[in-house]
């Protein structure tokens, strides 16, 4: 297992012996109370999360002290590596809705993706502004190794949690100013505005003012990321809407304000694709718009991300995306995919099978830690069961090895302990591409826990990636 | 700014005050519940009840009238949709919505209020806690005015402090009728001991006792105090000071002017019910219909705010 802050001779980083000086020397009183303000501090701002299996009761996410410190040249290689995906990720999106070249060139067997049903066969032939489909990319990683950096997942509709990374700098800078006095570290708090003028400069062709309307579209307060959206719309200075503000006219889209009818120019959705327009996706929807889509076919506003766009971060697309890299920019790889076995396939299955023990094998339309199967952590008759549902759906899974993630310094009991961690930076596509410094790092609390899912026990670390 | 989070702002500010006015009133009725109760008078709880407008819903629940029951009613009582509660939990409501439109201060102000009510309703109580309660929720809508301060000046704090002054307008007055219409049982009492016992019991509960004697001279007439709640435009509570609170956020608004022009007639109408008026001639009109009249024009008036910027 790789230690992020220990080398092999146990000796600490030097990237971590400033923040390794600062732990010696809180006792932990202080530990205890800083723990207690940092809770203290996101009960009152109210940033919460719900649990599936648990009557979507709301819960903090656990929020650990220590940060997890990535150096000038370990952000560069991911920094490449996630700007050359996003922008494979969105040709292969416009290809895909278009002339599809990359099934022609057989490289994608097409029928992969026809069939997915988040393949929206109404974006055919239409091409948003600028060609993006995705301009918030969310891509999950997890390393291995010195310089193994491996990606877990792209997040191409509306990736969360970017709330998390502004608010856990945030709370550590008020906490703990003197650790940046003595580190170097780069900002993120630029994020949102950053993300307004990539969603300004997504603008559709019927937009005739040099300031676009944006606006963010929530389902509501009921909504589990509620608190992100009040938070990004505060951050960027724009309206959040919701559908009952907004209503179709001649081909335009508007909210309604004190001062009568506003135009919009672009919606940043925080629904999904199926609530979006009653008329054209779930005719229940009642947090969607009807007429939108038509508005956006025609021009008269920009939905970000496009509908449809989630074909891209498929379990069953993933796969090709080293592929995409090379067919669409000429380039090789920056960071690699995990090794995944897809159990439609009769040979993948049969391997799968007979490793299952060593092997994490997860529902193709799976999220959040549920539904998936970690082999070296499971009980035979876990394995067994899981083995049963396997065999009768193999197209449902894919299976991939259980990857040694590395650990970071945490603080367990307020003694430190190293528990393994995941990372998901923030990807901004629009007239510029760009990748905010720094990320949300997830941790697995439990000990030896592979699951950094907060759902599962996870909790949540300020991410500082240093400015040299 | 969406007519939607303009609506929201307007009604947390209008529960807020209402939840005071409803602390105040209940404190109107304890105050004169410790003097003797001569025969032929209302009884005080009555008068509370039917001005806080909530008689037919307590005797739906209760069948006689006492201090626990009226101030459990009006406190907290979630059937009642005018209890301090209940206006604390929808101006809470409310407050989620529009977060985005509130500073932190201003959220934290009501979460706080609501989840302090939470706590109090739960609790045992005791006659003598009353003054207690009153006091604790005009505290509560103080730091939610305070804090309210705390936000751009954008057409969001015109319409809170629009919200907060058409509701004052309309209890201001509620509270005044109670004194004359209901307290009173014959227009020959006025003048007369109790009458001058009950303004200053009103004046006490409003905060305004002090004030008033530092306002005028000699000694406490019907007529002053009439002047002090109607015409006065240095009181807070006057319906003089209410309306020209309106209309100075409504000429704040950043909204085109035809949107206002729509709401002219209302608010001319409200407006010369002070304008035109002195305490003499308000008095021979009759102070009853006099206010009855402005409850009606104040009504209009919101219901044309309403059409005009938040449908």
């Amino acid at each position: 297992m790789f230690d992020e802050m220990y080398s092999d001779d146990a000796q600490i980083r030097k990237h971590y012996l400033q923040v390794n000086s600062w732990l010696r020397t809180m006792s932990s009183t202080v530990i205890s109370q800083k723990n207690f303000e940092a809770e203290s501090h996101f009960k009152r701002i109210g940033i919460t999360f719900s649990v599936k299996d648990d009557d979507m009761t709301e819960r903090i996410i656990p929020f650990d002290l220590i940060p997890r410190i990535l150096t000038n040249y370990e952000w560069a290689k991911i920094e490449k590596g996630v700007l050359q995906r996003a922008k494979a990720l969105n040709a292969f999106l416009h290809d895909t809705y278009n002339s599809g070249e990359i099934f022609k060139a057989g490289i994608i067997p097409k029928e992969i993706v026809y069939k997915k049903s988040s393949y929206d066969q109404s974006m055919i032939n239409f091409s948003p502004p600028r060609k993006i489909y995705s301009p918030i990319i969310g891509v999950d990683l997890v390393r291995t190794g010195k310089d193994e950096f491996y990606v877990l997942e792209d997040n191409c509709r509306t990736p969360s949690g970017v709330s998390y990374m502004l608010e856990n700098r945030e709370i550590m800078m008020k906490m703990f100013p003197d650790l940046f006095h003595t580190n170097r570290v780069l900002r993120v708090d630029d994020y949102p505005t950053r993300l307004l003028q990539t969603l300004m400069s997504l603008a559709p062709k019927k937009c005739d003012s040099s300031i676009p309307t944006v606006v963010l579209l929530t389902p509501g307060h009921l909504n589990s990321a509620y608190y992100e959206h009040t938070f990004l719309s505060d951050q960027m200075g724009i309206e959040m809407v919701e559908s009952q503000d907004l209503f179709v006219e001649n081909d335009l889209l508007y909210m309604k304000t004190v001062d009568g009818p506003k135009k919009i120019d672009v919606v940043y959705r925080r629904i999904d694709d199926e609530f979006l327009d009653p008329l054209c996706y779930n005719p229940d929807s009642v947090i969607g718009v009807p007429g939108i889509t038509q508005v956006y076919k025609t021009g008269g506003v920009n939905i970000c991300s496009a509908p449809g766009a989630g074909i891209a971060d498929d379990k069953a697309i993933y796969i090709f995306v080293p592929e995409m890299i090379k067919f669409y920019l000429g380039e090789t790889p920056i960071l690699d995919n995990v090794e995944t076995w897809r159990c439609e396939r009769d040979d993948e299955l049969t391997y799968v099978l007979e490793n299952i023990e060593k092997l994490v094998v997860k529902e193709v339309d799976g999220s959040g830690g549920y539904g998936m199967l970690i082999g070296p952590k499971s009980t035979k008759d876990q394995i067994s069961e899981f083995s049963t549902k396997l065999k009768s759906n193999p197209r449902g899974y894919i299976a991939q090895p259980t990857l040694d993630l590395s650990s970071s310094p945490t603080l367990i009991d307020n003694e430190v302990s190293g528990r393994r961690v995941d990372l998901r930076p923030f990807c901004l596509v629009g007239e510029k591409v760009q990748l905010c410094p720094g990320g949300l790092t997830r941790v697995a609390l439990n000990k030896g826990s592979y699951v950094v899912n907060s759902s599962q026990g996870g909790g949540v670390k300020d991410t500082w990636v240093l400015a040299d | 700014m969406l007519s939607r989070t303009a609506e929201n702002l307007y009604w947390i500010s209008r529960y807020m005050e209402r939840a005071e006015t409803m602390a105040r009133l209940l404190d109107v009725g304890y105050r004169m519940s410790l003097f003797p109760n001569p025969k032929g008078y209302h009884n005080e709880w009555d008068s509370v009840l039917s001005a806080a407008g909530a008689a037919q819903g307590y005797f739906t629940k209760y069948n006689e009238i006492n201090q626990e029951n009226v101030e459990d009613y009006i406190f907290f009582d979630e059937e009642n949709p005018s209890s301090v509660y209940s206006c604390i939990s929808k101006a809470r409501n409310n407050a989620l919505l529009v977060r985005t439109a509130f500073t932190p201060e201003a959220w934290v102000a009501i979460n706080k209020s609501y989840k302090e009510i939470l706590e109090l309703k739960n609790k045992k109580f005791t006659r003598a806690d009353l003054p207690n309660f009153t006091e604790w929720t005009i505290q509560q809508v103080n730091m939610f005015r305070g804090s309210a301060n705390s936000l751009l000046r954008n057409d969001g704090y015109h319409f809170i402090f629009l919200g907060t002054f058409i509701e004052r307008a309309d209890n201001s007055a509620r509270l005044l009728d109670v004194k004359y219409f209901v307290l009173l049982p014959t227009a020959d009492y006025i003048g007369g001991n109790l009458d001058n016992l009950q303004w200053i019991i009103l004046l006490r509960s409003l905060s305004s006792f002090r004030a008033f004697r530092w306002a005028y001279d000699g000694d406490v007439t019907s007529t002053k105090i009439a002047h002090f709640f109607i015409l006065n435009n240095d009181c807070s509570r006057s319906l003089s000071f209410c309306i020209n609170n309106i209309v100075y956020h409504l000429n704040c608004l950043k909204c085109s002017p035809d949107k206002i022009s729509d709401i002219y007639s209302g608010l001319k109408s409200v407006h010369s019910s002070v304008k035109d008026e002195t305490v003499e001639s308000i008095i021979e009109y009759g102070l009853h219909e006099y206010v009855t009249n402005f409850v009606s024009k104040i009504s209009f008036l919101d219901n044309q705010i309403q059409n005009h910027f938040f449908r």
